[in-house]
């Protein structure tokens, strides 16, 4: 029971962190159709730039508030920079995302050093609860509460405010969207720094977590986004939840059971999905 | 007008038997063993190249995964030369396995998502690449893990020049090999499948097996590559399925210029000889030790200032500049 519990709350706390770099991915595809491969690149800087605060202020919050603005700043290069020069030519696009992707990973360790950094939780979310014979591992149960919360302020944004309904409407056309005289490169550009910032989150956050961090785990976390994107369906928000519960779960289950197959497993659900289901588990709806 | 293209195309051929036979002859006046080692890589990273060059530039496909199947025969042939004696059967058979593997592999991608959008083949493979390389780190007792190991190859190939002659026959032959592929009605589909997907359907085309095809071609000569990759090196390591890998392939293919075959095997040159400059710099200053910075930066102005690239842009200034666009042109979705 214990080890079900905890291994569900890793999972869950896995699938949360996936879910904040997956949303990004999957809102900036269903509205501009561009797959930002430099997303894992965002995460790594939000890790590294919230760690390095962390380590010289020794405040969380503070880290998580300059992760967050480092990501809506390197979001707001990315767009203008990388993604504008070929926009509408998708090929560039995927290509040129990739190189950024490699070069923001680079300059990580020009930065900030190569080596691999170990980050501890904070003080007041280290050790766990006890409930009855389970044991919950505090600082999990916080990254779980603040992407449930994520997912549902965004959900609502999305689904209650005029921006949300533009956002939607561009997902689903954004030619007749312009013809409304809305400038939907301003809100691609807005969506893309949310996203950026919410995939420098997912980093800052990830650090305590995982007890490390190292330049090149922005682009494995990225493969498992990818992964979910395709699960959850390319442009669905909801999906990305649902998908990024059901990697991180199964992660979590099969690093225990079987862990030469924990990257496999998810891989095997993608393949299986790609067959059965190319569109997603969730189409994509306004 | 046959006539002409006829005999254009025979002369092409003879430049290109011309410089062939001159770099047949240069390993017996650079006899330094380095020197032709790095000729060498030359020769087998542009058909790794030119590989690649059959999906971006001919078909308009991304792989993220490219290194994949160089990889694969890179471990293929490590792990046969290793386990069964260094003889020249073992090295065929070993041939046989990288080749079979990597189609299967690339059939099993392929069919998958090439009958999706781009960017799921270019996700897919980059995911699959990275299980590979676990794959490689993790399952230790047959790949040694990070550290990989060293192995011997048949007696005959330990010779610098005699490597370097194979791997320029190899080349040469997959040279024209592929040319032909591409100047085939096979080759003029997948053009086609690049300028316009959804007229090539509309004409009648099974555009899924085209890519598949193609897919498993590309992933079949990388796989070459990768056995001849190891047969000069005669060590292996988990680097082969690295994306640094990819991103050379890439940046060789974009720099070169992109569909024209060419292209790749100048594009391989230069980025081999820029690894070779820049890795002389380390000792200078260490920011040359990050000289994926550079390249990136390189590969991003390349892909926004330069999408034809040399060979490409070389020829459409001799067409006087003519409304050829970009072969990396391609409508949205």
């Amino acid at each position: 029971m214990d080890l079900i519990a905890s291994l569900t709350v890793n999972g869950l706390a896995t699938g949360m962190l996936i879910f904040l770099l997956a949303a990004g991915l999957t809102l900036i595809f269903g509205l501009m159709s561009v797959l930002n491969f430099a997303h894992g690149g965002l995460f790594i800087w939000g890790a590294y730039t919230g760690v390095w605060i962390y380590y010289v202020t020794n405040s969380f919050l503070l880290a998580i508030i300059v992760a967050i603005i480092t990501g809506l700043v390197l979001g707001l290069i990315t767009e203008r920079l990388i993604i504008k020069p070929v926009y509408g030519n998708h090929i560039q696009q995927i290509l040129i995302t990739l190189g950024f992707m490699l070069v923001l990973q680079e300059l990580i360790k020009v930065v900030f050093g190569p080596d691999v950094k170990a980050v501890s939780p904070p003080a007041w979310l280290e050790g766990s609860f006890q409930l009855g014979d389970v044991t919950l591992i505090k600082y999990r149960l916080f990254i779980i509460v603040i992407g449930f919360l994520l997912f549902f302020t965004i959900y609502l944004i999305l689904k209650k405010t005029r921006i949300g309904l533009i956002v939607r409407a561009g997902v689903m056309n954004r030619e007749m969207v312009q013809t409304l005289g809305i400038n939907i490169r301003f809100v691609f550009m807005a969506v893309f720094m949310v996203g950026a910032a919410l995939a420098a989150l997912s980093g800052v956050l990830h650090a305590p977590y995982s007890g490390v961090i190292y330049a090149e785990m922005g682009l494995e976390f990225s493969i498992l986004a990818f992964i979910v994107v395709v699960i959850g369906g390319m442009g669905s928000f909801t999906g990305s939840l649902f998908a990024a519960i059901l990697v991180g779960l199964a992660q979590a289950f099969m690093a225990y059971y079987v862990p030469a197959l924990s990257l496999a497993v998810n891989m095997l659900i993608m393949t299986v999905v790609l067959i059965f289901r190319p569109q997603g588990l969730f189409k994509v709806k306004g | 007008m046959s006539g002409v293209i006829v005999r254009s195309m025979s002369k092409s051929n003879l430049i290109y038997l011309g410089v062939a036979a001159i770099l047949l002859i240069l390993p017996f006046i650079l006899t330094g063993r380095s020197i032709q080692f790095m000729i060498t890589q030359i020769f087998i990273f542009a058909i790794f190249a030119m590989s690649y060059d059959l999906l971006l530039g001919y078909t308009g496909i991304i792989s993220f995964g490219h290194a994949m199947f160089f990889g694969i025969g890179s471990y293929t042939t490590a792990i046969f030369m290793d386990r069964f004696d260094a003889s020249f059967g073992a090295l065929l058979i070993a041939i046989l396995v990288a080749v079979l593997f990597a189609a299967i592999v690339s059939f099993i991608v392929g069919i998958l998502t090439l009958r999706l959008k781009s960017h799921f083949y270019a996700m897919l493979t980059l995911a699959f690449a990275g299980l590979f390389l676990v794959a490689a780190e993790k399952w230790r007792t047959l790949t040694k893990g990070n550290d990989g190991f060293t192995f011997k190859v048949p007696e005959f190939l330990r010779d610098s020049t005699t490597i370097y002659i194979v791997s320029l026959v190899c080349l040469v032959l997959i040279f024209f090999g592929l040319r032909r592929m591409t100047q085939s009605p096979f080759g003029r589909v997948l053009v086609a499948i690049r300028e316009n997907e959804e007229r090539t359907v509309s004409l009648g085309y099974k555009v899924l097996h085209y890519k598949v095809m193609v897919s498993v071609v590309s992933g079949v000569v990388a796989s070459f590559a990768g056995v001849l990759y190891m047969l000069s090196l005669r060590f292996v390591n988990t680097s082969v399925f690295h994306t640094d890998v990819t991103i050379d392939v890439l940046l060789m293919t974009i720099i070169g210029g992109v569909g024209t075959l060419v292209g790749p095997i100048l594009g391989a040159a230069l980025i081999e000889l820029a690894h070779h400059w820049i890795s002389g710099l380390a000792d200078v200053h260490w920011i040359f030790e990050r000289w994926i910075i550079l390249y990136g930066t390189v590969y991003i102005l390349v892909v926004i200032f330069f999408p034809l690239g040399i060979v490409g842009t070389i020829r459409s200034k001799l067409s006087g500049g003519s409304k050829r666009k970009s072969p990396s042109k391609k409508k949205a979705g």
